[in-house]
């Protein structure tokens, strides 16, 4: 009975925050598992996304596409069953649209992002190269200060892309630093490697022994809402500027469109000006007068 | 940012008022037009972000080396986004700022920063991976070197045919000078002749003057030839000619015209029937007429070898 008991509080603080109690004293322990999985229909840049995130996080835990679009509560118990208190979902629409639900499972918040301009790690253009399961700096940009829902953001991430000290499978170096930035109203994500320079390779000027090289992947999140549950509940966060791709897609056809429209508008127009151009009949004409 | 701020607020406090989020926004002072076209409502419940911070958040009293996350001193601001080197120049400076400040820290705080050389393990790109990297490199490196030399090469060409053009220039300049100068002697000798005799004597001197010039700019050419070839030399050149043709059209000399088309000159009625594609007829024409003897079968000949 004392084993059932110690096993449901156990779960119990884990659904309700990441201290962990022991005793009387209270001990902290960052405890984070990441379960990372994504929907059916993931493309391969998608999927190849997924597995540099998975390699990037120790503490991560992939699991098989998940079938269901519309069910997605259905992974806080998925989440539960794998002993995670974050999760990552890829949620890929029309086989190219890719949204990023960041979630706290099993009580929220949660936030959905749609993920452009992605670049994965086997791209031959980012020459930099880490430690696997070493943990990174996890360097925010100032503007997520600014307001509350930047500020919670913060929180998310650090806790979900930030490794745990207690994490299995990881190196005691550090060698990699991922960066957030908030331009244009997105976040953008780079992770770089961190390289010291030798004193006798510097120039006078450079006053900093450490250089960074791009290791990849890189992405921009577009966040869309916030949610104060997992995968659903109210919207606490909404923005106003997002468009949905499939809108964008539709204004830039119908921009294409425009053409063919203007110039049928061009030639009525034209028809109706030459209607009004005609000039009312003459009397003193010639054969007015002569007939 | 300041205005969008204050248009959140703006949209917090209306939502406040009425408590639903469904509720379309009626910006009274914006008119009928702005209302048809923000038909979405917005929602920042900023007292919920908070809450829902304070829910997740880490307490603040761990040490830094848990989280490892740093916040820049100074906020990214990039003026256009489309400009992709000023804007990762801006990413790279945050995060080389979060690099050294959390160098310092994980030292303070008595951690372990930099790998020693002598640690091996597995690395996020496998060995194969980094050595395409590492091909590409080199290969750009080359493209570029290939192509700096490639313009040096049109640079130099373009050099040559100046000095080209300006030898041109020189030659016709001298001509032209040349030229000027026979007139001018024929302009002399014009005004002695004119002082002196009649005119059509002038005229023939001139002609032979002409011809005189003429035979000796071909005289000259012939000179040139014979230097290099002699008529003993060209003997063979010419029988070849003789034997080949020299000039003339060469394409579409063995191709079919009309005449070699119609010409039945080698026709033979007799020769053509005793040839027929059926395989008896053949036969019996070919053994009637005495022809070549069919070669034996491969065992035949092979019997007969060994007989020999």
């Amino acid at each position: 009975m004392a084993t059932v008991f110690k096993q449901q509080k156990s779960k119990q603080d884990k659904a309700e925050g990441v201290v962990a109690h022991t005793s009387e004293e209270k001990v902290f322990k960052n405890k984070q598992r990441v379960l990372l999985l994504s929907s059916r229909g993931i493309n391969s840049r998608h999927r190849h996304l997924l597995t540099d995130l998975e390699n990037l996080l120790p503490h991560g835990k992939k699991d098989a596409k998940l079938d269901s679009k519309s069910k997605l509560y259905i992974i806080n118990e998925l989440a539960d069953l794998n002993n995670c208190n974050n999760c990552v979902f890829f949620e890929v629409r029309k086989r190219q649209d890719l949204y990023m639900w960041i979630s706290k499972t099993p009580n929220g918040p949660s936030m959905k992002f749609h993920i452009q301009n992605i670049h994965t790690m086997e791209e031959l253009k980012m020459t930099g190269n880490c430690l696997k399961g070493s943990r990174h700096i996890l360097s925010f940009d100032k503007n997520f200060e600014s307001s509350p829902h930047w500020q919670l953001m913060k929180e998310l991430f650090t806790q979900v892309f930030g490794i745990p000290k207690t994490s299995r499978r990881i190196k005691p170096f550090i060698d990699h630093v991922i960066s957030f930035s908030i331009v244009d109203n997105r976040v953008w994500f780079r992770n770089y490697q961190i390289t010291e320079k030798p004193l006798e390779h510097r120039s006078a000027t450079d006053t900093t022994d450490l250089t960074l090289v791009e290791i990849g992947p890189r992405f921009v999140m577009n966040p869309i809402r916030t949610f104060d549950g997992s995968f659903g509940g109210q919207t606490a966060f909404e923005n106003p500027e997002f468009v949905s791709p499939n809108v964008a897609r539709s204004n830039i056809k119908n921009a294409k469109a425009g053409r063919y429209k203007s110039r049928m508008d061009a030639i009525a127009q034209k028809d109706e000006r030459l209607k009004e151009a005609e000039m009312p009949e003459d009397p003193l004409e010639e054969k007015n007068v002569f007939a | 940012m300041s205005d969008s701020e204050s248009e959140q607020e703006q949209r917090l406090t209306l939502e406040d008022l009425e408590g639903s989020d469904t509720e379309m926004l009626s910006n009274d002072e914006d008119g009928p037009i702005d209302i048809l076209t923000e038909q979405r409502v917005t929602i920042n419940n900023e007292p919920a972000l908070k809450r829902l911070r304070e829910q997740i958040a880490l307490p603040t009293n761990i040490p830094w080396s848990e989280t490892q996350s740093v916040t820049s001193t100074q906020a990214v601001s990039v003026a256009d986004p489309d400009d992709d080197l000023n804007r990762e120049v801006a990413f790279y400076n945050q995060a080389l700022e979060a690099a050294v400040l959390g160098r310092e820290r994980i030292r303070k705080e008595g951690g372990v920063f930099e790998r020693p050389g002598d640690y091996f393990a597995e690395m996020i790109k496998s060995d194969e991976h980094m050595a395409k990297i590492r091909q590409r490199l080199l290969d750009e490196n080359a493209s570029i070197q290939a192509s700096e030399r490639a313009k040096a090469q049109r640079d130099l060409k373009k050099f040559g045919k100046k000095v080209q053009t300006e030898k041109r220039l020189e030659r016709e300049k001298s001509k032209a000078a040349a030229l000027d100068k026979i007139t001018s002697l024929k302009k002399k000798r014009q005004g002695n002749d004119n002082t002196a005799n009649a005119d059509d004597e002038f005229d023939v001197a001139l002609a032979s003057d002409d011809e005189q010039r003429g035979s000796g700019g071909a005289k000259n050419g012939n000179n040139k030839r014979s230097a290099s070839s002699t008529p003993g030399s060209r003997s063979k050149r010419l029988k070849k000619d003789q034997k080949f043709g020299f000039g003339g059209k060469k394409r579409n000399a063995k191709s079919n015209t009309a005449e070699s088309s119609a010409d039945m000159s080698g026709f033979n009625v007799k020769r053509n029937k005793s040839t027929s594609f059926k395989s008896g007829g053949h036969k019996a024409a070919r053994t009637a007429a005495g022809g070549a003897k069919k070669r034996p079968g491969k065992a035949r000949r092979q019997n007969a070898g060994g007989r020999k």
